[in-house]
């Protein structure tokens, strides 16, 4: 039989694909908190890829239970008890695999999409790119002035056909004068010389000049003092910069979903912060009874022992103000994440009155699925006697916030309330007119 | 691929098929198509060369298409279908040795649907290819009407029972009235037997066996269905109270139809890509004698070959143990290793020399491709020495405490633990045996299932979720009779939740 080349039919397994794809993000969708929780997502580069274990997607049907007998058969050489071989599992060290014979497929989505989901889960408003016209001027150089060196790209070309024309202008009437020739047959000397004016001379003065030019057509001649160019400065006055302090609380109660809540509210704070201001630098601390610097991803593994001192943390985050940003250079936003438990309440209150005094931009503190919901936490408590505030309710939600002062207190019972919380801390009011 | 290509081909495939014809293989037409990587991937992913929609689709494509863009240099596939005029892909982009080594291949497969009881049964469905590409016209017409997401949800609860077909291969159900009309004359029968039998002497015990039998009568005259029925979807398909709407009926009937015809190929795998690849070694051997493939060719398709019968630690490699079984199959006959006094010799030398020189083995090998199945193979062939002699094991996943992983372990060498194993997967193809009791259950057309236990309990998560996708084409609540942990339980879905009983007493559940 003759072997035939076959047309080429509808494509039809590219949209089953992404059909299947999407169920995929649904799975991905419902363990959104565990996967973030392991993610560096505020301080992560654009564009990178994670790696999420998610089952594979079947149709049920009856099948025997996949059971402790064994997981299949294989092939080659080998004792029993023999290792054959080792792939990652589901991301949860310790943990005696839920369910072993499960199949696991890793599958790869992009950061932004996986910041997309939360956003879209939380019911958070999307946040636009930064763009050209900033609250404050944002160019981070200046046209301070001319100067007659500098790079191609900075040629002031206008200025500089100015001075070439004007030179034109002098060897021209110098010509003029020396050879007593007419205009015409100067300026065909010149040309013919490309602008030198020691050859022109000699070639007008010799009885070798035959003219070649019958229009007189002024050019500019360039030597390189002609050259003009736009002179630079660094702009350091309208430079827009903040600092956020992020400070957690990692005595043992913090769970994964708290962590979760936590993250993604400072994760949008920081995006946002960063749609104002040119330069949002980030910094991480935790505490338990002491407080320490950390990295992002420290941040939210670390689990601290116990007991639970917030001042030291507001301490520390002062001490970072005192060596490295001054509030008449930095707008400084401080959110402080807890479930509201304290050692020392009043001496956390007063640590924070005292950063707030300072001149920060904003004192944000979030308590995160309080024990109780009836009444105040100690550190609660604390913030409302010692701080000059009023309470508020909305839609079941409670906003302590600062008379005249920037201070904001919300308390996070579900993750719905994860977008009040921004909302409140979005109040223009609040944050309108900090700018440096 | 060049036009001289193509000759080429052509060339390869009209003398591989007389060579086939001289091994003894049964040939016919088959058309090869040559397609480009990605109709070969969809082929692949769409049991059919043109089918309906459907994400599992997407999902295989996809999983196929990674690994073929992961590998260099041509993948060895091959798609073949047992139609009246078979028909096979040949992949635009692979070497040409590859499209050599698959034709060879080829016609082992074509052999074997001509000649395998089970493949010939496929061919039946003939015309199921056709079937496919109009029901994809169909389907698309639903989707627009009914919904994506309704034919979605369709689709998925109609394959979640898709494989649930009579355990007989050959049997095919009676219409219910036919099957009722059967069962009541043979209870009649028996009746009359019972009644006429030292009729004026009758002990209490046969009274009662006759009020029995009456009573089963009665019963028999409406219940539905009156014999247990194993097609499920059959069973749905015309008896859901929902009622199924015509697309709906249309949707179960193509997706039962389909599986009823891969399912013979589903029994047959390893014998048959075991005997496709059995013969291309030979077939390819030839072509590279008589010069039709030339040196470099031959490197090619040596690699190919090793890497598609390279045993695999995690899994069971047809292309490995399948041409493996047959070997092995061939050497013991032809060195008469088989009969009472090899079976009985316990002298591990002697066997091992036992060769009475009867040269039976190539007569053993067609036998074993025309009448086994899978499991039949397994049962009969799969002895220690086989076990032994292929480095079979059943290894086990144990999770790393320290960073998660999930580490592989040979768990048991053991031939007779293995075959056991082995037996069990094959018995049902992993599909546990379920049949339909009743479709009238409590009066008020609710299903009820019974799952023929054999000793091995079904997947919790999984068997929720079918009863769930059960009750979306039947509407009303789904019993499921089962066994968990070692007690018989009643599941029962009713649209909510699934909540189990297990009967304190089993006066709860069915007689079985």
């Amino acid at each position: 039989m003759p072997i035939i080349r076959s047309d080429p039919v509808a494509q039809k397994g590219k949209k089953d694909a992404a059909r299947h794809r999407e169920k995929q993000k649904d799975a991905i969708r419902r363990q959104l908190p565990e996967i973030i929780a392991r993610e560096s997502i505020i301080t992560s580069k654009k564009g990178k890829i994670v790696k999420v274990p998610i089952r594979i997607m079947d149709i049920p049907h009856f099948r025997p239970a996949q059971g402790s007998a064994g997981a299949g058969v294989g092939q080659g050489k080998g004792k029993a008890g023999g290792v054959i071989g080792r792939r990652p599992g589901t991301g949860k060290p310790g943990e005696a695999g839920d369910r072993p014979g499960e199949e696991y497929l890793e599958t790869e989505i992009e950061m932004e999409e996986l910041i997309e989901m939360m956003i879209e889960d939380l019911g958070l408003p999307r946040l636009e790119e930064r763009k050209g016209e900033g609250m404050v001027a944002e160019t981070r150089f200046k046209i301070r002035g001319i100067q007659k060196t500098g790079p191609w790209v900075l040629l002031d070309k206008r200025r500089s056909a100015r001075e070439g024309l004007r030179r034109f202008w002098e060897f021209l009437h110098y010509l003029v004068k020396e050879t007593g020739r007419d205009e015409l047959a100067c300026f065909d000397a010149l040309e013919q010389t490309d602008g030198i004016l020691a050859d022109a001379l000699e070639l007008l003065k010799s009885g070798a000049y035959a003219p070649i030019h019958t229009v007189f057509e002024p050019f500019p001649i360039f030597y390189p003092d002609d050259l003009r160019f736009l002179e630079q400065k660094k702009d350091i006055e309208y430079h827009s910069q903040a600092v956020v302090f992020a400070l957690m609380d990692t005595s043992g109660s913090m769970t994964d979903k708290k962590k979760y809540l936590a993250r993604s509210a400072l994760f949008w704070l920081a995006a946002f912060l960063r749609t104002i201001y040119e330069r949002v630098e980030i910094r991480f601390i935790i505490h338990d009874a002491r407080a320490e610097v950390v990295e992002e991803e420290e941040f939210f593994k670390k689990v601290l022992g116990g007991g639970t001192r917030a001042w030291t943390a507001y301490e520390l985050a002062g001490g970072l103000m005192d060596s490295e940003y001054p509030v008449s250079e930095w707008n400084i936003y401080l959110w402080h994440f807890s479930d509201g438990e304290d050692f020392e309440p009043a001496r956390a209150a007063l640590e924070a009155k005292k950063l707030i005094e300072r001149g920060i931009s904003m004192f944000g503190y979030g308590e995160i699925e309080p024990s109780s919901s009836h009444s105040d936490s100690a550190l609660l408590a604390a913030f409302k006697e010692i701080l000059d505030v009023q309470v508020h309710w909305k839609e079941g939600f409670m906003v302590v916030a600062g008379r005249d002062m920037p201070f904001l207190a919300v308390a996070i019972q579900k993750k719905e309330h994860v977008h009040l919380a921004l909302r409140e801390f979005l109040d223009k009011e609040r944050w309108g007119h900090a700018t440096k | 691929m060049q036009r001289s290509d193509v000759k080429r081909l052509e060339t390869v495939e009209r003398r591989s098929r007389e060579i086939a014809e001289e091994f003894g293989l049964s040939t016919t037409d088959v058309m090869f198509e040559i397609v480009s990587s990605q109709q070969m991937l969809e082929g692949m992913a769409y049991r059919f060369p043109t089918n309906f929609s459907h994400w599992t689709f997407g999902r295989d494509y996809e999983r196929q298409r990674t690994i073929y863009e992961h590998t260099g240099g041509g993948l060895p596939y091959e798609v073949v279908w047992n139609f009246e005029v078979p028909r096979a892909f040949l992949m635009e982009s692979n070497p040409f040795a590859l499209n050599a080594l698959v034709i060879a291949h080829v016609w082992g497969h074509v052999d074997f649907f001509l000649e395998s009881r089970y493949l010939q049964r496929g061919r039946a469905f003939s015309d199921i290819a056709g079937e496919a590409r109009s029901a994809a016209e169909r389907f698309r017409g639903y989707e627009e009407r009914y919904g994506k997401e309704n034919m979605e949800k369709f689709i998925d609860a109609a394959m979640s029972i898709e494989w649930h077909q009579h355990p007989d291969p050959f049997f095919e159900e009676p219409d219910e009235e036919e099957m009722r009309e059967r069962l009541i004359q043979r209870e009649r029968a028996m009746l009359e037997r019972t009644r006429d039998i030292h009729s004026q002497f009758k002990k209490p015990e046969t009274k009662a066996e006759i009020r029995e039998i009456e009573k089963r009568l009665k019963r028999l005259s409406r219940k539905t269905p009156p014999g247990p029925v194993y097609d499920l979807l059959w069973y749905i398909t015309r008896k859901s109270p929902l009622p199924l709407e015509p697309w709906q009926q249309d949707v179960l009937s193509v997706v039962r139809s389909q599986a009823r015809a891969l399912s013979p190929n589903r029994k047959t795998k390893m014998l048959n890509e075991g005997w496709a690849t059995y013969w291309h070694v030979r077939i390819m051997r030839r072509l590279f004698e008589e010069g039709i493939l030339d040196a470099k060719e031959h490197g090619i398709f040596s690699d190919f070959h090793a890497k598609v019968t390279r045993p695999l630690r995690r899994d069971f490699n047809w292309y490995a143990i399948g041409p493996a079984l047959y070997e092995y199959v061939r050497e013991r006959w032809d060195r008469g290793q088989f009969g009472l006094e090899f079976e009985e010799c316990g002298d591990s030398a002697k066997r091992a020399y036992w060769d009475t020189k009867v040269g039976k083995g190539r007569e053993k090998i067609f036998e074993l491709r025309s009448f086994y199945t899978d499991r039949m193979a397994i049962e009969h062939f799969f002895d220690a020495d086989f076990i032994r002699r292929n480095d079979l094991y059943l290894y086990t996943e144990t999770v790393d405490p320290q960073n998660g992983d999930i580490v592989d372990v040979i768990a048991e060498k053991d031939p007779e633990t293995i075959r056991r194993m082995l037996k069990h997967a094959f018995v049902h193809y992993g599909t546990p045996v379920i049949r339909v009791e009743d479709g009238n259950h409590n009066q008020r057309s609710e299903l009820y299932l019974v799952h023929e236990f054999d000793g091995f309990e079904l997947d919790p998560a999984y068997r929720d979720r079918t009863l769930e996708n059960i009750h979306e084409l039947w509407g009303r609540a789904v019993h499921l009779e089962t066994v968990i942990q070692g007690k018989r339980t009643l599941c029962t879905y009713n649209g909510r939740s699934v909540s189990t009983d297990t009967g304190s007493s089993a006066d709860g559940l069915m007689e079985l």
